[in-house]
């Protein structure tokens, strides 16, 4: 499922569409949000490097962690770093220019040659040319799109308001060299309004949750310290994808720390909570008991039976003349249509397939460009 | 450290005591460390001697009951008494008039006095009027004669300390309701500790600052969060280098809960005061010597400079009482045995019950 | 102090027993957080020890807010560490902070006296021999009181905070913090505090035990190390928890229900 995400960044956006973006939100009970940040990063440079993806290169907007961690990070994970296909704006080292301000010489490092400073993140709008900037350094005179992250809007937002960040990160979207976008935030440091405007100007929300929600402020006892020590090693990765047919999928996927990285697990167990969690609470009984079920498997659908002895047709594509003139298709009032009723017309319901369940969730408008 | 130990009083602990008559008021501590009294002989054993020089006490009021106010008489009078000068502040317009209500030591020479019989009380107070008539150089004579080794005195709420005590070079008075950022203070404080700043081997001279309701609300600065935190901050500091001390009440029911955190770390010492129900029958059946009882006081945190050990007491709830109406007396809170005996107080008894468990201070 | 001292469960927790050079905090940042029923000063001169005895190269630098230079002399020396040699021999550095108070009224000076206390500690390592750059630790007592001197500019002390955690990457220093949790966890909005948590790789919490304070046990340590794959042989994300009594000349850790 974490491939499903790292697979639509990668595939980036349509033309005039809006660039795919993931929101990689957590919170200090389950803070693997960083690691998550990592994992999508290598995945997509990965992809990057093996030219299967819509990008040809990557700009990283460091805030949290230096540059010279991002290289190292890769190169740990084998892949080559050279400023052919990534560059970082560096706003770890001198975000608000102290460093400046006490004329201090930068040490040269490594990673000097594929990173830019930015002494001033307070000013956004510089910051989004500087991405557009290093974005288009990497991808030279040619067409092509690059894809842009940002490891944290956190940090983002400890200097600038949500409206100047949601104009970057919009325009960002917008831009039609930019692929595809992700960024991380830390959920409990703003507002719920912070939240909820960054998940509104993404295409995908990646959620950490606790394995095990606690309360917070309770002291250590035994019980509380098995309770920690799962929530340090291990978490829930709840995704949301807003999908093109305007449908929401939802995903859930455990995840565990590991020295190497972040591995992720299907669910143990307590599938049916959560899906639970999504149906609203309605006056309407959604679920079927047993009994239901059987019932429900013998009603004969109105359109595949007419009761005129002849046999299901499976549609398979290809027309028959003769079976066009008969071919009429009518609005379903619901209504079992009877013998009376011959004079009027006829419904022809051919099946896609044999093994089409009735009532399937499956849209054919599945990949409508809406 | 020197190991003398005079027995003073069946009250004292084995402290060291400097035998030196100069270093009237002070009592060596451990870790380097130097105490005054509180002026309340059942608080100085409470917190293991006393309050050590370049600490910061602080005391949380109870908004119903201005027990506070006990506390803080009995210590300015206990430095007026040992001749340590006094800084006082409070939001009052005339501060010094306070210093008419500091309560007076009682004669020393009987130290069980508090448990003496009427007859010898009766024979005090005649003896005390009569003094009033005797002329200064008595005074003086009967004071010293008293004052000569104790640490802390008894002091007879009832009775006023004497005027001479606080004359004008020994005691600093500032009203604070105005002063909108505390600078007043702080400069006053700042001139004052001077006095006393600590030089290697010195302590000759302790200085004591007192200062009443920082924060109430009728004060300009009770608005002012980070003035008030700063102001602290800074006393704190020149205290760490002088040999004085500060006991500072405020009302921490008018902060909020985070600033109040605040206020607690910065004590070194911290103490807060509650009030009792008044003609409680429960608790009258629940605690000894409910009769008695003013109000509580619970001890949060003891002082520990120059070391990094906490100080861990047996009970840290406490009732105020006020024996014969005019001795201050703190006793653990006990409940009350079946056949109604009274409570024993901190210094004789053996062991105390931490709190009880049916109430809830 | 002979590096065979057999190394107690706060140790352990903190991953000491794995490496003894170089440093193992280098490059970490450890929050330690409190509260006024338990105190944590203890763990700050426990790390001032095992720092600066376990490895010669070692060197503190210290921003003391809290209490001046004799306080934390006596209570060292008492755990058997000189910290006037070890100043005398530049491998302490002491910030005395006690009156440093920003003038009110202007936030910008609050920026400005942060940003001084900033270029202090970098001048203070950037001079140092190479081989000593990079086992420096930056030890701050304690950060609620900087919010103080800084009349609440809290923003700013963040800002300093992530300066000094640049430092950390930069020159491979640790950063050893000390915070009263109780502050700000009693607000409808903890956030400067979890700015903190977030900025941590270990985390060491101490609170009193459930039962109250008692004369055998003073409280209980829970320490959350997030292991980096640098560290030999450990895994990733340990969770400590045991209880603790301070005494003059050391600290016993032990878990609970047994003692040593």
């Amino acid at each position: 499922m974490a491939e499903t995400i790292c697979r639509t960044l990668r595939d980036g956006g349509l033309e005039g569409e809006h660039a795919p973006a993931l929101a990689i939100k957590d919170s200090v009970a389950s803070s693997f949000g960083l690691d998550v940040f990592s994992h999508v990063l290598t995945q997509l440079s990965n992809y990057i490097l093996a030219g299967k993806s819509q990008s040809r290169g990557l700009v990283v907007v460091a805030f949290r962690r230096s540059p010279s961690f991002y290289v190292n990070l890769l190169k740990e994970r084998g892949i080559d770093v050279n400023h052919k296909w990534i560059r970082i704006l560096d706003c770890y080292t001198d975000p608000l220019g102290w460093k400046e301000l006490l004329n201090v010489k930068e040490l040269s490092q490594e990673a000097s040659t594929l990173s830019s400073i930015c002494r001033d993140v307070r000013d956004l709008d510089k910051l989004y040319s500087s991405i557009i900037e290093l974005g288009k350094g990497l991808i030279g005179q040619e067409k092509g799109r690059f894809s842009v992250a940002i490891d944290l809007v956190s940090k983002m937002l400890r200097h600038a308001p949500i409206s100047s960040v949601a104009i970057l990160l919009s325009n960002l979207r917008s831009h039609d060299q930019v692929s595809s976008i992700f960024w991380l935030l830390h959920s409990d440091l703003h507002e719920v309004r912070v939240s909820a405007v960054l998940e509104y100007l993404s295409s995908m929300v990646a959620s950490i949750e606790p394995i095990i929600a606690t309360t917070i402020g309770k002291k250590g006892d035994l019980e509380n310290l098995s309770w920690l020590e799962q929530n340090f090693r291990k978490g829930k990765f709840h995704v949301r994808f807003k999908r093109r047919n305007g449908r929401v999928r939802v995903m859930c996927e455990e995840l565990h720390a590991e020295l190497s990285g972040i591995n992720f697990t299907s669910v143990s167990s307590e599938d049916g909570i959560i899906n639970q969690r999504l149906i609203p609470k309605v006056q309407f009984n959604l679920q079927l008991s047993e009994k239901e079920q059987t019932e429900r498997a013998k009603v004969v659908l109105p359109f595949e039976h007419q009761g005129n002895g002849k046999p299901i047709q499976i549609y398979d594509g290809r027309r028959s003349i003769s079976d066009n003139k008969n071919e009429e298709t009518l609005v379903s009032t619901g209504i079992l249509q009877t013998d009376e009723d011959t004079g009027k017309g006829e419904i022809i319901y051919f099946r896609d397939s044999d093994d089409e369940m009735p009532d399937s969730d499956e849209d054919p408008d599945d990949d409508l460009d809406i | 450290m020197a190991t003398i130990k005079p027995r003073l009083s069946s009250f004292s602990r084995n402290l060291s005591v400097v035998p030196s008559p100069q270093t009237l008021g002070l009592k060596c501590g451990p870790n380097g460390t130097t105490f005054v009294s509180s002026g309340i002989p059942d608080l100085d054993k409470i917190l293991g001697g006393g309050f050590p020089l370049g600490s910061l006490v602080m005391v949380m009021e109870d908004a119903e009951a201005p027990h506070h106010m006990l506390l803080l008489r009995n210590f300015m009078s206990q430095g007026l008494v040992h001749n340590q000068p006094l800084l006082y502040a409070s939001p009052s317009k005339d501060p010094r008039s306070f210093l008419g209500t500091l309560p007076s030591p009682t004669a020393s020479k009987d130290d069980k006095s508090r448990h003496s019989d009427s007859e010898q009380d009766k024979g005090l107070r005649i003896a005390w009027q009569y003094k009033k008539y005797m002329g200064e150089l008595h005074q003086n004579s009967y004071s010293n004669k008293d004052d000569k080794q104790v640490f802390c005195n008894d002091f007879d709420l009832r009775k006023p300390l004497e005027r001479h005590y606080f004359s004008a070079q020994r005691v600093d008075c500032v009203g604070i309701q105005d002063s909108t950022n505390l600078v007043v203070l702080r400069d006053h404080c700042a001139t004052f500790l001077a006095q006393f700043s600590r030089t290697e081997g010195s302590s000759s001279c302790a200085g004591r600052i007192a200062i009443q309701s920082l924060c109430a609300p009728q004060c300009e600065h009770s608005k002012m969060e980070w003035d008030m935190l700063s102001f602290i901050k800074s006393l704190k500091g020149k205290l760490r280098s002088s040999n004085a001390v500060a006991v500072i009440t405020f009302p921490a029911s008018l902060l909020s809960l985070s600033s109040s955190k605040r206020w607690q770390h910065m004590a070194d010492t911290l103490l807060s005061v509650g009030a009792i129900p008044d003609e409680d029958k429960e608790m009258a059946k629940l605690l000894s010597g409910y009769q008695d009882m003013v109000g509580l006081l619970n001890v949060h945190k003891v002082a520990r400079l120059n070391t990094q050990v906490p100080v861990i007491l047996e009970a840290t709830t406490f009732s105020i009482k006020l024996l014969k109406r005019r001795f201050l007396a703190l006793e653990c809170l006990n409940q009350a045995p079946v056949d109604g005996s009274s409570g024993s107080s901190y210094g004789t008894s053996g062991s105390c019950s931490g709190s009880s468990k049916t109430l809830d201070f | 102090m002979n590096d065979n001292q057999s190394l107690n469960l706060l140790d352990r927790a903190l991953g000491l027993d794995q490496q003894s050079r170089p440093w193992l905090l280098s490059g970490r940042v450890v929050l330690v957080e409190d509260c006024v029923e338990s105190t944590a000063s203890f763990v700050l001169h426990h790390l001032i020890k095992r720092s600066l005895c376990l490895n010669s190269s070692n060197v503190i630098v210290f921003v003391a807010f809290a209490n001046p230079f004799s306080h934390y002399d006596r209570v060292l020396r008492k755990l058997g560490c000189n910290l006037v040699t070890q100043r005398d021999n530049n491998r302490f550095f002491f910030f005395d902070m006690l009156m440093l108070q920003c003038p009110d009224g202007d936030e910008g000076k609050s920026e400005v006296g942060l940003v001084l206390l900033y270029e202090k500690i970098r001048k203070t390592i950037s001079v140092l021999p190479e081989d000593k750059k990079s086992h420096v630790t930056v030890m701050i007592d304690n950060i609620s009181l900087m919010e103080v001197a800084a009349n609440g500019a809290s923003d700013y002390v963040l800002d300093f905070l992530h300066y000094c955690h640049a430092l950390t990457s930069e020159f491979g220093c640790s950063l050893v913090t000390l915070n009263h949790e109780d502050i700000y966890s009693n607000t409808e909005t903890p956030t400067f505090i979890l700015q903190m948590e977030y900025l941590a790789d270990i985390l060491i919490k101490a609170e009193p035990l459930a039962t109250g304070l008692a004369a055998d046990v003073h409280g209980q340590l829970t320490v959350l190390n997030k292991a980096t794959s640098h560290a030999l042989g450990s895994s990733r994300n340990k969770v400590y928890n045991f209880h603790f009594k301070v005494k003059e000349n050391s600290v016993e850790y032990f878990y609970p229900g047994s003692r040593g």
